[in-house]
């Protein structure tokens, strides 16, 4: 659906899902890579545990549907070719520390004014500027820097990140939001813009507004394996199971009551609780918690002890198939095998089979992130190879001639 | 002259609530476009019901969530229960580019406003759904909130130390992922029909959108078929790498030597050139190898140091590292300070608010975040008069039939 646009991607590892976003929705997408390879290309896991360019899967998991080249910007011939790609180019995107791009003329100044339409996007760990724009970075760094990881983790350890590098991701996609704002005031105007974009404040957003306890006079929360602290409250959102975990939304209050009412009336069914403890005000429980104290409290805890028992007689699938029924907030703490299983997923056609033919197989990837009714969004390309579309795009594209190429590749520039 | 916000003229019916779809309207009505937001006294808005609270007050306007994902929209109080309350949603359907809902499949149809119906009162209409597991599917009516999608789709069972049950991450963690996938989605959709004059439905399923935030460990799984689990803090392509005790009660570091480079300023700034000059730390597999170790040794400098400090003498020499700010600490931070992240706005009971600002900068069309998230009903004279062009009279009929509640 976005199939007009050309994007010329120059990411490092921190910003290779905005182009994939693009490329996923239609854009015509193209990974300027370093002759050799993107450095991302090295970060594993790799197919079948063999390190090798082609097959990083940190590389195929952001740079599907994308085509490549290879290009050496820090060459002269090289900051030339990309100012000739940039004739036919409607969004630049790149991920280097500030400064670092402008250094070599290719800096938004640079190229805005060879190309004033040009929606030139920079994601960075801090932004382009302040105190700590020329940090050293890491996903670790910037979730200690805007707030998520203090309130994650078991209390008696350190905070605690998801082992999946998130940071750059949440900076990655609100580049494409970004991004399709300035294009869309490009329309308009026939000028485009430099956007700006903070992994810092991006990530911010996983903290629920908690980043907003100070100006509000709110003592916020500490982190708990499971669920938070707050004040002299343990609230638990992780239960045990027979075989494994699962995540309630187990809570008080208005918006909560009825759902744990429905809870209570299950347990209670199967002799886990009493009518009494059943029939309480959920809604003014809520309330009581907060301002009941100590008592408040202790009678939370035996609840937390009710509950535990509960879950712990019932397997993962017998919890959610029941809170399905009864309109329960419950749901599994599902490994990454039983998310591929998932029925779900299966039941939506989420998953994609994309071909890799060079290694005659068929991977399966997360398929796309919203469901268009017209314009479905389509998986056309495998993540490439290094420098797979150099002809197509050299040649073909920029009219460059065979005798040309072979030169700049000789050289070293491709 | 103040300049013309990206997305003047956009206009939004936005039906949804608590966080995960007001947070994805939010950044767009940062840019100009008009939302017009439903709300029901008959409902309350979950969001409105979380913390943190001004001043520790659990009150209806007081949630700092609910203000943060809410600003910059207009609010108008609608009983979609009501058949006369329905009527309005269809004049406002007519006067909006986009209708943004986050009710049940059936909910919407049994109101008569599924994308079917809504087609018929404009036919380019867009229409974005976003619920937890999508519109179809064994899971579609599956109400709830993001820390149970998170929990579907494996960030819970991926956050967590190796000898202990799962952590989790903090709280409703596709609620924090799903949003951007919202408004890129609508953007997406309006580019497309103004070029070429075709609406569409969008059906998001916020834990679907989520697993774009997970690629890597999928496809070790479907292409190796490795489970991957919570490791901690440790990363399997660099070492050290933690969050390491600083001096105090509960303050931490958070150290990352991404390379070799790294390892030899650590050393440096550590003074423990002997940790330098031993051969089984010079590469990255060697000190995954023996990650206890040098775990032990950065922890016996780290704790005898203020976490600002071990920040500052580290970050001095280039390597990766970053005090564990607490809550309070962030809204201090002098980077987010500098950056403008935090906005002072006036709201209508509190006087002054402070909330969030735009996560990026448009350096020619700067986002404009200036008025406060609407209390109940705020903006039904102004929605029903200037917008719908109603007469008074017509808006006392939907006062009687109980419409606006």
């Amino acid at each position: 659906m976005l199939s007009p646009y050309r994007v010329l991607d120059l990411t490092t590892e921190r910003g290779l899902l905005c182009g994939q976003i693009l490329a996923d929705f239609g854009a015509d997408v193209i990974k300027v890579e370093p002759p050799g390879g993107s450095p991302a290309r090295r970060l594993g896991p790799f197919y079948h545990d063999e390190p090798h360019p082609d097959r990083s899967l940190y590389w195929w998991a952001y740079n599907r549907n994308k085509r490549s080249i290879t290009l050496d910007i820090r060459r002269k011939e090289g900051q030339t070719l990309l100012k000739r790609l940039l004739a036919k180019t409607d969004f630049f995107i790149e991920s280097d520390h500030p400064g670092t791009l402008a250094d070599l003329g290719l800096g938004y100044a640079d190229l805005a004014a060879l190309k004033p339409a040009l929606v030139y996007v920079s994601i960075t760990p801090f932004g382009q500027d302040g105190p700590k724009a020329s940090y050293a970075d890491s996903d670790l760094v910037i979730l200690a820097a805007s707030g998520p990881i203090v309130m994650t983790g078991d209390d008696d350890r350190p905070p605690l990140r998801i082992s999946v590098p998130q940071a750059y991701l949440h900076a990655s996609a609100e580049a494409v939001i970004a991004a399709l704002i300035a294009n869309h005031e490009r329309v308009r105007s026939g000028m485009g813009q430099h956007v700006d974009v903070s992994a810092q404040q991006s990530v911010a957003q996983a903290t629920q507004a908690y980043i907003l306890s100070a100006p509000f006079g709110d003592g916020g929360a500490t982190r708990m394996a499971g669920g938070l602290k707050v004040g002299p409250l343990k609230l638990s959102l992780a239960w045990p199971a027979r075989d494994g975990y699962v995540s309630i939304t187990f809570l008080f209050g208005t918006a909560f009551a009825h759902f744990t009412k429905r809870l209570m009336h299950w347990m209670c069914e199967e002799g886990f609780c009493d009518e009494a403890t059943r029939d309480k005000d959920w809604v003014a429980y809520g309330g009581y918690l907060f301002t009941g104290g100590a008592e408040a409290v202790a009678d939370y805890e035996q609840l937390k002890l009710l509950l535990e028992r509960f879950t712990k007689s019932k397997t993962k699938a017998e919890l959610l198939q029941g809170a399905l029924q009864r309109g329960v907030l419950i749901a599994p703490v599902a490994t990454v095998d039983e998310v591929v299983g998932s029925e779900q997923l299966a039941a939506r056609q989420y998953w994609q089979e994309v071909k890799h033919p060079e290694l005659q197989t068929t991977i399966r990837y997360p398929g796309p992130f919203v469901k268009y009714s017209e314009t479905p969004l389509a998986y056309r390309r495998r993540p490439p190879l290094v420098g797979e579309h150099n002809r197509e795009i050299y040649m073909s594209e920029l009219g460059m001639s065979e005798r040309e190429l072979t030169d700049l590749q000789s050289k070293g520039v491709i | 002259m103040a300049h013309e916000l990206p997305l003047a003229g956009v206009k939004i019916l936005d039906l949804m609530w608590v966080m995960a779809g007001p947070a994805g309207t939010r950044v767009l009505a940062d840019y100009g476009a008009t939302i017009v937001r439903v709300e029901s006294a008959r409902r309350v808005d979950t969001a409105r019901t979380l913390q943190p609270f001004f001043k520790r007050k659990p009150e209806p306007d007081n949630s700092a969530l609910f203000q943060n994902v809410n600003a910059g929209k207009l609010g108008i109080s609608i009983d979609l229960g009501n058949e006369t309350g329905r009527s309005v949603i269809h004049d406002l359907v007519r006067w909006a580019d986009v209708v943004t809902e986050s009710f049940s499949p059936k909910a919407m149809k049994a109101w008569g406003l599924d994308y079917a119906s809504l087609r018929q009162i404009k036919p380019d209409i867009i229409m974005l759904s976003t619920c937890l597991m999508g519109q179809s599917g064994p899971y579609a009516r599956f109400a709830g909130f993001g820390n149970l999608a998170g929990a579907i789709v494996g960030f819970a069972n991926l956050t967590g130390w190796s000898d202990r049950p799962p952590a989790g991450p903090f709280g409703a963690y596709t609620d924090y992922v799903s949003p951007r996938f919202t408004a890129m989605a609508i953007l997406a959709a309006l580019d497309h029909r103004r070029r070429t004059g075709q609406g569409q439905y969008i059906d998001q399923s916020q834990g679907e959108a989520s697993l774009h935030f997970l690629g890597p460990a999928l496809l070790d799984y479907t292409a190796n078929g490795r489970v991957q689990t919570g490791q901690g803090n440790r990363d399997p392509g660099m070492a050290p790498h933690g969050v390491y005790a600083a001096a105090g009660t509960d303050r931490w570091a958070a150290i990352a030597v991404t390379n070799d480079e790294h390892w030899q300023a650590l050393c440096t700034a550590i003074e423990r050139a002997d940790l330098l000059r031993d051969e089984r730390f010079n590469t990255v597999a060697g000190r995954l190898a023996h990650q206890d170790t040098l775990d032990a040794a950065i922890t016996a400098w780290t704790k005898a140091r203020d976490p600002f400090e071990i920040e500052a003498l580290l970050q001095a020499r280039g390597v990766p590292a970053h005090a564990v700010e607490t809550l309070h600490e962030l809204y201090t931070d002098p980077q987010l300070q500098h950056r403008g992240h935090f906005v002072e706005i006036d709201h209508a009971t509190h006087g002054k608010i402070t909330i969030e600002g735009s996560r990026f900068r448009l350096s020619r069309t700067p986002a404009r975040v200036d008025r406060a998230a609407p209390t109940l009903g705020q903006d039904n004279q102004h929605v029903l008069e200037e917008i719908l062009g109603y007469s008074e009279e017509k808006i006392t009929e939907l006062v009687i039939a109980g419409a606006l509640e």
